[in-house]
C-alpha cells in the first residue's frame, strides 16, 4: 500500500485519509523515503526539514481523529517553491545572496495552506530568484526533466514540475512572472496555472518583476489543480494589488463543449516543433469534434511581446533586487573599504550571472537618456498587447496555443545563448503582461517528452480555463502521469 | 551593439564588479538582446501606457496597524546586532 502511495492524486489521496485507509504521518513517511531515493537523481528539492514535515502530519491526524479536519486539502502534502516564505524555514530563491535565510514569517498562501490542514512540504529548487527556463541557474544545484534526466525540467518553477513528475509530492506551488509555472509544467508533462493578477495574494513572496509576478497552483491533474487553487485565492489587504476572488468559483464551471475556442493565426508556424504542432494541432481538433467552436483569431503586435516582457521584467527586477547591498539584505562581503566598494563586492559575490545579466539590463533600460526609448515604449507596448489579447476574448472564450515551442533542451544545450532561452517564452509572457488567466495541459510527447498545450482567458474565467483542460483531460490519458524513474 | 550601451558605466549603477571576461561576455550576449528590442523602436504605438490594472476593484483599505515581527525575530536575521538594534558597516561615506 505505502508503495503506491505516490502515484495517487491529491483529491484521491483527500478521499482515503478521509475514508482513515492511512494517515498523514504514512502518508509524509512514504513520500519522504521516497525523496529519499530519487532527489539526488532530479533534483527537485534543495531542502526538506522531515523532523518539521512529520510534526505537521501528526498534528493533521490529531485534528482528524478529533472531528477537526480542515477540508479536501487536510493532511496533502504541498512543495513549496523557494521564493515563497514559510516561517522557520529556508527562504533563498535558490540564490547565495539569501543562502542563510530562515523566514521569519509564512507568506499569505503558506497560512492559506495551514489554515487548509495542508503539510507545508519541503522546498523547491528554482533559478535563482526565478530568473530563468531552466533551472539551470540555481546556485545550488540543477534539476533535471524526471522523463529524460540529461534534459531540462523548465523553470523557473523546474523543482515544483520535476517534484510532481516524479512522484515526490502530489501538489506544488509555483510562481509565474513570463511564464515561470507553464513551461516547466509543460516540460514535465503536469498541470500549471497562472491566476489572474491579483487573485493570489503575492505577500511574502520574494519579488522579482511586481507588476508581473502571481503565485499559481501546480499538479498533476486539472482536478488536484483546481483544489490547490481554491485554497491560495483569498483577500488580502498586505499585498495592494490583491482582490481576492470576491466570491467567484474556482473550479471547473460550465459546459466546455459550449466554449469559444479562438486559435492565433500564424501562432503554429513560428518556431514551433513538428511533434508540437501535431499535439496542439489534435487538441484543437479534439475540441471541435467535442461541440466547441474554434476560430482564428488576430494578435497583430505577438511579436512585441517578448521584447516588451523583457524590458519592463528587467527593469523591475533591477528596481527590486537593488536592495540586496549586504546592509539592507542579503550576503555581505569581507571587503573592507568605502561602503559603495562593499555593497559592490556584496553583490558581485551574492549574485549568479543570469542575475547579473538581468541588472544590467534592465540598469540600461531605465537609465537617463535610455528609459524613454526603451522602458516608456515597453509600456506603451504592454497596453496594446492587453488590448488586443481583451479584444480578442470578448469574440471567444479562451486561446489556444502551444506551451512552450520546442520539447525541453539538453541541459547546457542553450546556456551561452541567452537570447534562445528568452524566446521559450513566446507564447507564455502575453498573459503576464496581459494579466490574464493562463494554464498548461499536457496534450501528447515528442518520443518521451511531454508537451502541453495552454488557454488564456479573460480575467477571472479561470473556472473556464479549469473546465476546458478537465475535459481534455478526461478523454485522454495524460492525467496523473508520472515518468518511469 | 545598442547606441549608449556602456558595460563599464552600467556596472558601476548597478553595483556590480565585473571581470573582463564577464564584461566581454554580458556585452556581447546583451547586445544581441537589445537587436531584438528594435521591433520595439519600430512598432506603432499608443501614446500613453496604462496602469495595467486588470479588473476593476479597488484594493486600497484604511490603514491600520497589523502584527508586526519582534525585535527578537528581526534581530536574529542580521549579521550582527546590539541592545535590539541591527549593527550595519558604516555606509556614510567621508568623501560624499
Amino acid at each position: 500500500m505505502a508503495d503506491a502511495l505516490h502515484e495517487l492524486s491529491a483529491a484521491e489521496l483527500g478521499r482515503r485519509l478521509a475514508s482513515g485507509a492511512f494517515t498523514s504521518r504514512a502518508l509524509c513517511e512514504a513520500l519522504i523515503a521516497r525523496h529519499r531515493t530519487l532527489n539526488d537523481k532530479v533534483g527537485a528539492f534543495t531542502h526538506l526539514d522531515q523532523a518539521d514535515v512529520l510534526a505537521q502530519a501528526d498534528a493533521s491526524d490529531v485534528r482528524r481523529k478529533a472531528g477537526q479536519g480542515r477540508g479536501p486539502l487536510e493532511g496533502i502534502p504541498v512543495g513549496i517553491k523557494d521564493n515563497i516564505a514559510v516561517k522557520g524555514q529556508p527562504l533563498t530563491c535558490s540564490s547565495k545572496m539569501l543562502a542563510p535565510l530562515v523566514s521569519p514569517y509564512d507568506s499569505h498562501v503558506a497560512e492559506r495552506l495551514r489554515a487548509a490542514g495542508a503539510i507545508l512540504f519541503g522546498r523547491l529548487n528554482m533559478d535563482e530568484f526565478a530568473m530563468g527556463s531552466s533551472t539551470e541557474n540555481s546556485a545550488f544545484r540543477k534539476a533535471f526533466n524526471p522523463w529524460d534526466l540529461e534534459r531540462i525540467p523548465g523553470g523557473s518553477s523546474g523543482g515544483s514540475a520535476a517534484a510532481l513528475a516524479a512522484g515526490l509530492v502530489p501538489l506544488a506551488l509555483g510562481s509565474d512572472t513570463g511564464g515561470s509555472i507553464r513551461q516547466p509544467a509543460s516540460h514535465c508533462g503536469v498541470v500549471g496555472l497562472k491566476p489572474t493578477y491579483g487573485l493570489i495574494s503575492r505577500f511574502g513572496l520574494v519579488a522579482f518583476a511586481s507588476s508581473l509576478d502571481q503565485i499559481g497552483p501546480m499538479a498533476r491533474s486539472v482536478e488536484d489543480c483546481a483544489l490547490l487553487l481554491d485554497a491560495l485565492a483569498s483577500a488580502d489587504a498586505r499585498d495592494m494589488t490583491c482582490f481576492g476572488p470576491s466570491g467567484r468559483a474556482l473550479t471547473p464551471a460550465g459546459d466546455a463543449r459550449k466554449l469559444r475556442i479562438g486559435v492565433p493565426k500564424g501562432f503554429l508556424g513560428k518556431g514551433v516543433a513538428t511533434e508540437v504542432a501535431a499535439a496542439v494541432n489534435a487538441a484543437v481538433e479534439f475540441y471541435r469534434s467535442q461541440g466547441c467552436a474554434v476560430s482564428e483569431v488576430e494578435l497583430p503586435s505577438a511579436d512585441l511581446a517578448v521584447p516588451t516582457y523583457y524590458v519592463v521584467a528587467t527593469a523591475e527586477a533591477s528596481s527590486n533586487l537593488g536592495r540586496y547591498d549586504g546592509v539592507r539584505y542579503g550576503h555581505r562581503s569581507a571587503v573592507s573599504g568605502t561602503p559603495v566598494e562593499m555593497m559592490t563586492a556584496s553583490r558581485s559575490e551574492g549574485f549568479g550571472p543570469e542575475v547579473k545579466r538581468r541588472i544590467l539590463l534592465g540598469t540600461f533600460v531605465l537609465s537617463a537618456g535610455y528609459a524613454d526609448a526603451y522602458y516608456v515604449r515597453a509600456l506603451r507596448a504592454r497596453a496594446k498587447i492587453r488590448a488586443e489579447y481583451l479584444a480578442a476574448l470578448s469574440g471567444v472564450d479562451v486561446l489556444l496555443t502551444p506551451t512552450v515551442p520546442t520539447p525541453a533542451f539538453k541541459v547546457g544545450e542553450k546556456a551561452a545563448d541567452p537570447l534562445q532561452l528568452y524566446l521559450e517564452d513566446v507564447f507564455t509572457i502575453p498573459a503576464n503582461l496581459a494579466g490574464l488567466p493562463a494554464i498548461s495541459v499536457p496534450c501528447g510527447a515528442s518520443g518521451r517528452l511531454p508537451v502541453g498545450f495552454h488557454l488564456v482567458g479573460a480575467p477571472l474565467s479561470e473556472s473556464k480555463l479549469l473546465a476546458a483542460g478537465r475535459l481534455f483531460e478526461d478523454a485522454h490519458g495524460y492525467a496523473h502521469q508520472q515518468a518511469p524513474l | 551593439m545598442a547606441e549608449g550601451f556602456d558595460i563599464d558605466h552600467l556596472a558601476k549603477l548597478a553595483r556590480l564588479s565585473l571581470t573582463a571576461e564577464e564584461k566581454a561576455l554580458y556585452a556581447s550576449q546583451l547586445g544581441q538582446v537589445l537587436g531584438h528590442f528594435q521591433a520595439l523602436a519600430k512598432a506603432d504605438l499608443p501614446a500613453t501606457a496604462d496602469d495595467a490594472r486588470v479588473v476593476d476593484e479597488s484594493a486600497l483599505r484604511s490603514d491600520e496597524p497589523g502584527p508586526v515581527l519582534g525585535v527578537e525575530a528581526v534581530t536574529r536575521l542580521a549579521p550582527a546586532s546590539r541592545d535590539g538594534q541591527i549593527s550595519v558597516p558604516r555606509v556614510v561615506d567621508d568623501e560624499s
